[in-house]
C-alpha cells in the first residue's frame, strides 16, 4: 500500500510541475505540450540501453560449460549401461 | 558465443542511443533553430513527433494484448 502511495504522489508532482511550466510559459507552449511523450521515449530508449549493455557484459562461465559437458557425458554413459534408453530429443 | 552476444548487445545500445539523440534533437533542439537552416531538411515535420511514438506504442500494446489472448485461449483449449 504504501509503495503505491510513493508511486502515484511522485506521479501527481510531475503532472503539476508540468501544468505549471505550461502556464508559466518561460518556454514556448508548443514546446511544452511535447514533454511527457519525450519523457517516455527517454524511458523506453533507456531500457533498451540497459538491455542492451547486460547482453553485452554477460559473463560466459568456459570452465563451468566444460565441466557440465563432462557431467552431461558420464550420465548418459551410466544410464545407456543401466538399461535406461536416451535418445537425444 | 560471446562474440554474437557482444554484436546483439551492441546493435541493441546503437539503436537505442540513435533512436534517443534523433527524437531529442527533434522535440527540444528543432524548435529553437530558424526555420531556414538546413538542417530541417533531415528531420521530418513536427507533428510526426508525436505520431511516430503514439503508432509505436499502440501497435506495442496491440500485439501484446492479441499474443496474450492466443496464449489464453490456446490454454483453454487443451484443458476442455
Amino acid at each position: 500500500m504504501k509503495h503505491v502511495v510513493k508511486i502515484l504522489s511522485l506521479l501527481v508532482a510531475v503532472s503539476a510541475f508540468w501544468i505549471v511550466l505550461l502556464q508559466a510559459a518561460i518556454v514556448p507552449q508548443s514546446h511544452t505540450l511535447l514533454l511527457p511523450i519525450y519523457f517516455v521515449v527517454s524511458l523506453g530508449c533507456y531500457g533498451l540501453l540497459m538491455v542492451g549493455i547486460g547482453i553485452m557484459q554477460f559473463p560466459t562461465c568456459p570452465q563451468e560449460a566444460d565441466l557440465l559437458n563432462h557431467d552431461i557425458a558420464e550420465a548418459k554413459d551410466f544410464l545407456s549401461t543401466n538399461g535406461i534408453d536416451i535418445g537425444t530429443y | 558465443m560471446e562474440l554474437a552476444d557482444r554484436a546483439v548487445g551492441l546493435l541493441l545500445s546503437s539503436i537505442s542511443l540513435s533512436i534517443f539523440t534523433y527524437y531529442t534533437f527533434w522535440v527540444i533542439i528543432l524548435p529553437f533553430v530558424d526555420s531556414d537552416h538546413f538542417i530541417h531538411k533531415y528531420f521530418l515535420p513536427q507533428d510526426y513527433a508525436i505520431l511516430v511514438p503514439v503508432f509505436a506504442g499502440v501497435t506495442l500494446l496491440s500485439l501484446l494484448s492479441v499474443f496474450i489472448g492466443m496464449v489464453i485461449l490456446k490454454s483453454k483449449k487443451k484443458k476442455a
